[in-house]
């Protein structure tokens, strides 16, 4: 990045390979939405190149990025209209994975992603964000502008909220 | 260790981030509290199951529509250092001929009256006009270029659309059409980096009192804080006193960004000590 923020703008080629699959993936996360979270990484990509002079080695790039990612994203919601996040199945199958290859139960799986789509958007963004996106504690903080114990209680609250609403969805199946 | 702050430690525990010591001390508690033991067990089925959904993939298209925008933008950004290059040159050039003493500042002066003087009586002698052919051809190439420019406005693909914005630099004589179309971008495109970069393209324009009355008219109805905080840095840059009510207006909104209230607010003050 710090070549890109020299002027060296071809570098960018490099990080979008890098990064634009989990920016892609955290956006649908948000959005639920393929061609928004498409418009998205674009969008993101084309604020770096503009802001790049605001860079701080400091902070780590992915960090950096997905601040820009939340801004972002910030802007496509106040332009619509309040979103579903409910995903639906095509949205979160990919074709490289089989629909019954990576989970023995899919109801449980379907259940799993159901419950995730429940949660307010917040708990949804740091869970997406240690589970998914491999960030570390710090990495969110510097994110989130909060500190890592903060970062801390909210992941736990967010994957005990996903427990509870996952579990209710199995007793209703159940009943 | 009480039960919370054990429990805050299970995600980072089922992400296997937790070091040995913190881990050691989670393990020795859940031996003993069977309620911490309950929730490690329902919070390991959900981690799981997380793990096993199946992460959604990008389009295809998207690396070639960022190459597209990469090479758009990189054609400008080099267009704009040559440019700067040949006025560094040129200041350089100028600073190497201009005499240091007075009394040679002032023979050239002086040498410089008697040849203009010169030129001008040679060239207002009448004669026949040099080079039609040629002037219009400057303006079809003119034109072509705003044609060029005019189209890829109106482009689906917010990328060609951005060409479109950078094309419009190139265009040496402020057009109508352009001007509007640029406007146009500002106020409708739903891509806000199209609508920064239309912003960043008007500049050229502002010698027009109407496009900077338009650009102060599009700063209520923005919806982006980052366009509003572009348009109000242009119009400090163009200082443009007309536009003071405006963001007198948009520094007290209290839906605007506070950003963008607080940019409003220290752009008036600029003006109003230049006015």
């Amino acid at each position: 990045m710090l070549e890109v923020r020299a002027g060296n703008i071809a570098r960018l080629e490099v990080l979008f390979d890098r990064h634009h699959k989990a920016l892609f993936g955290y956006f649908m996360h948000q959005t639920s939405n393929r061609a928004a979270s498409e418009d998205l990484v674009q969008d993101v990509f084309f604020r770096i190149l503009k802001y790049r002079h605001t860079y701080q080695p400091e902070t780590s790039f992915r960090a950096w990025m997905y601040q820009v990612g939340r801004n972002a994203h910030a802007d496509h919601a106040s332009r619509r209209k309040p979103e579903v996040a409910m995903p639906d199945d095509a949205a979160f199958t990919s074709a490289e994975t089989p629909a019954d290859r990576q989970m023995q139960n899919r109801e449980e799986a379907d259940m799993v992603r159901r419950a995730l789509a429940l949660l307010p958007p917040e708990k949804r963004e740091v869970l997406v964000m240690s589970r998914f996106l491999g960030l570390k504690y710090d990495e969110i903080a510097a994110i989130l502008k909060c500190e890592v114990g903060t970062v801390k209680v909210r992941v736990y609250r967010a994957l005990r909220e996903l427990g509870d609403r996952f579990f209710a969805l199995g007793g209703e199946r159940a009943s | 260790m009480n039960c919370e702050r054990i429990r805050e430690q299970i995600p980072e525990c089922l992400a296997g981030q937790l070091d040995a010591a913190s881990r050691e001390r989670l393990i020795e508690h859940l031996e003993t509290c069977a309620a911490c033991r309950a929730d490690l067990a329902e919070l390991n089925v959900v981690w799981r199951g997380l793990e096993a959904m199946p992460q959604p993939e990008p389009g295809r298209s998207m690396r070639s529509r960022f190459m597209e925008t990469l090479e758009a933008y990189q054609e400008g950004y080099q267009e704009a250092q040559r440019r700067q290059s040949y006025t560094g040159s040129a200041r350089a050039w100028w600073h190497g001929w201009w005499p240091a003493r007075p009394v040679w500042q002032a023979a050239l002066a002086a040498l410089l009256v008697i040849a203009g003087i010169s030129v001008g009586r040679y060239l207002a002698a009448p004669r026949a006009e040099s080079s039609p052919e040629i002037a219009s051809l400057k303006g079809q190439v003119e034109s072509l270029r705003q044609l060029v420019a005019l189209s890829l406005l109106q482009e689906q693909s917010p990328s060609s659309r951005l060409r479109g914005v950078t094309y419009s630099y190139q265009i040496s004589r402020p057009d109508t059409q352009v001007e509007q179309a640029l406007l146009y971008a500002v106020n409708h495109d739903s891509n806000v980096n199209v609508r920064l970069s239309a912003v960043d393209a008007l500049a050229k324009f502002a010698a027009n009192p109407e496009v900077r009355r338009a650009l102060v008219d599009s700063l209520p109805v923005q919806d982006s804080p980052l366009v509003q905080i572009a348009i109000v840095d242009l119009l400090v840059q163009l200082n443009d006193t007309d536009a003071l009510p405006a963001l007198h207006k948009l520094s007290a909104d209290s839906q605007a960004d506070e950003a963008v209230r607080q940019r409003a607010a220290s752009a008036a003050d600029k003006l109003e000590v230049t006015k």
